[in-house]
């Protein structure tokens, strides 16, 4: 469903991403592991629109799309739920989720009242201003928002960050629930062990390269934790 | 106390003029995170647009504010194609530099087309003023405090009662995650620049009809009122922007009456500069990120 092929993102004269190739499937749950400064969210960003590749490609259902603007990612079916969430704080919970609908011109009410059903913590609030809710109540906020565009790829980069191992739990259980229903998922993470049980394929990285790729089990677990938290 | 009625009436009246401009440049600096020193030259530039318009043509103040306007807006898109759009993730300095440059811009072409330094400009009400009590009042103060209220009603409609408000405020909240969201940013962009020069010729029009006359120096002054009732209400902050323009427009006419034209100025800026040393709780003085 998505292909890169020899990514190459840069910051100035640092290359953050030095080559990188890799596959998601359509209908899995691919993880993404690897140490602080891998470039894992310079990936992400790059997939997202949001930071312009220098060379390699990334193909979605076909169409090359590196180097277009986010909008016309999102409108090409992949959103991305960002690394610490970035919810709008000065927007209400329900604002966000019209924001994340923005290209939709259809009626949104039972899309959200759908998700009001799976996050009933955000319909509880739906009046409360982003800022003010706690970290967990933004990372789902930051989903559904990203959900409200109907992607056929979410990108999700460290959504556990930070959070409570019950909230973190709650998240993972999310993800399953939407993977279930149909989408594939693209994840970020740092918790290898929730990552490890969900993911269906999982790449390395290093120092902006992939430097592994298999199925959960096809490495074991110490060393998989071993080599995406300490980059040996 | 009717000196200080007075007094207070004039002032509120300059401050919805500054109150409006000041609303344009917080609209482009929340959309932008970056200040836009050609937003009054710009005005500049429609009113000389009019000016011209004027003298060449017999025509009614309709047409020329219908002059000033797409000049305005026109000069405002030009500006944010020039200044601001290939700087969008660059260097916020680069940009306002940028924006210096297109301000000299504007001076230029509107001082080789109309080179005197002062034009009549046709009168938005030729009357006196009108008795109100023991004070006076211009008919044009009114008329600028009327469209003052009408204009701020509607940019809070668009804001909070549209679909394009919701994407600007997304905008003002966090770019990035705005664009995650499927929204635009360079299309909201240069809508910003287009609403914020309409305001500002609205509100120049009315300033050039009250003052009957134009000078180059239209577009210093009101990039400089504009600047400082901003920062007076907070830096980006849009009722700031508002309640800024209002307080200066009082301290300058209150200050005027009871220390005299030349510390005037002084006296606004003087407030500026203490609210910044003691970092006066409503502003905004994080460095920005």
């Amino acid at each position: 469903m998505l292909e890169i092929r020899d990514l190459v993102t840069a910051y100035g004269k640092i290359e953050a991403l030095k080559g990188v190739s890799l596959d998601i499937a359509r209908g899995s749950i691919t993880c993404l592991l690897g140490p602080n400064g891998a470039g894992k969210t310079t990936l992400m960003m790059t997939i997202a629109g949001v930071l312009k590749p220098r060379r390699g490609t990334v193909k979605f259902q076909g169409e090359a799309i590196g180097g277009r603007t986010p909008d016309v990612i999102v409108a090409r079916g992949i959103a991305l739920v960002p690394e610490n969430r970035l919810v709008f704080p000065s927007m209400t919970v329900l604002e966000n989720l019209l924001a994340g609908g923005y290209q939709r011109r259809d009626d949104l009410s039972a899309d959200i009242e759908r998700l009001f059903g799976r996050f009933p913590r955000l319909k509880e609030r739906s009046s409360q201003l982003a800022g003010t809710l706690s970290g967990g109540e933004q990372q789902m906020l930051a989903v559904a928002r990203a959900l409200m565009s109907r992607p056929k790829l979410l990108l999700m980069d460290e959504p556990s960050l930070g959070l409570a191992p019950l909230v973190v739990e709650e998240i993972f259980r999310t993800v399953a629930e939407l993977h279930r229903d149909g989408t594939t998922i693209f994840l970020v993470e740092q918790n290898a062990h929730m990552a490890l049980k969900v993911a269906d394929h999982f790449y390395l990285m290093e120092q902006g390269r992939v430097s592994f790729s298999g199925n959960p089990g096809s490495l074991a677990e110490d060393e998989v934790i071993r080599r995406a938290y300490l980059g040996a | 106390m009717s000196d200080f009625l007075q007094n207070t009436l004039d002032g509120l009246a300059a401050g919805a003029s500054y109150a409006l401009l000041a609303l344009g440049f917080t609209l482009i600096f929340g959309v932008l995170r970056r200040a836009n020193l050609s937003y009054g030259p710009a005005i500049m530039f429609g009113a000389y647009a009019a000016a011209w318009t004027s003298l060449n043509f017999h025509v009614g103040l309709g047409v020329l504010f219908a002059v000033m306007l797409a000049t305005t807006v026109l000069a405002g898109a030009y500006v944010e194609r020039l200044a601001f759009a290939p700087h969008r993730a660059g260097s916020a300095v680069a940009a306002m530099v940028a924006s210096f440059a297109l301000w000299m811009q504007f001076e230029e072409v509107a001082t080789l087309v109309l080179p005197r330094h002062l034009y009549a400009f046709p009168a938005l009400y030729e009357g006196g003023p009108l008795p109100l009590g023991a004070l006076t009042v211009r008919v044009e103060a009114l008329v600028m405090i009327g469209v003052a209220i009408a204009i701020c009603g509607a940019v809070w409609w668009l804001l909070y009662r549209t679909r394009f408000g919701a994407a600007v405020r997304a905008v003002i909240d966090n770019p990035i995650a705005a664009g995650l969201s499927g929204i635009s940013v360079p299309a909201v962009s240069i809508r910003i620049f287009a609403l914020a020069s309409a305001i500002g010729a609205v509100a120049g029009f009315l300033i050039v009809t009250t003052q009957e006359q134009v000078t180059p120096m239209l577009g210093m002054w009101s990039t400089l009122k504009g600047l400082l009732a901003m920062m007076l209400g907070g830096l980006g902050s849009l009722p700031g922007a508002v309640i800024g323009g209002l307080a200066l427009g009082l301290i300058e006419a209150h200050s005027q009456w009871y220390l005299g034209p030349q510390l005037r100025d002084f006296l606004a800026y003087f407030l500026l500069f203490v609210l910044l040393a003691v970092r006066a709780p409503w502003m905004n003085t994080r460095s920005a990120s």
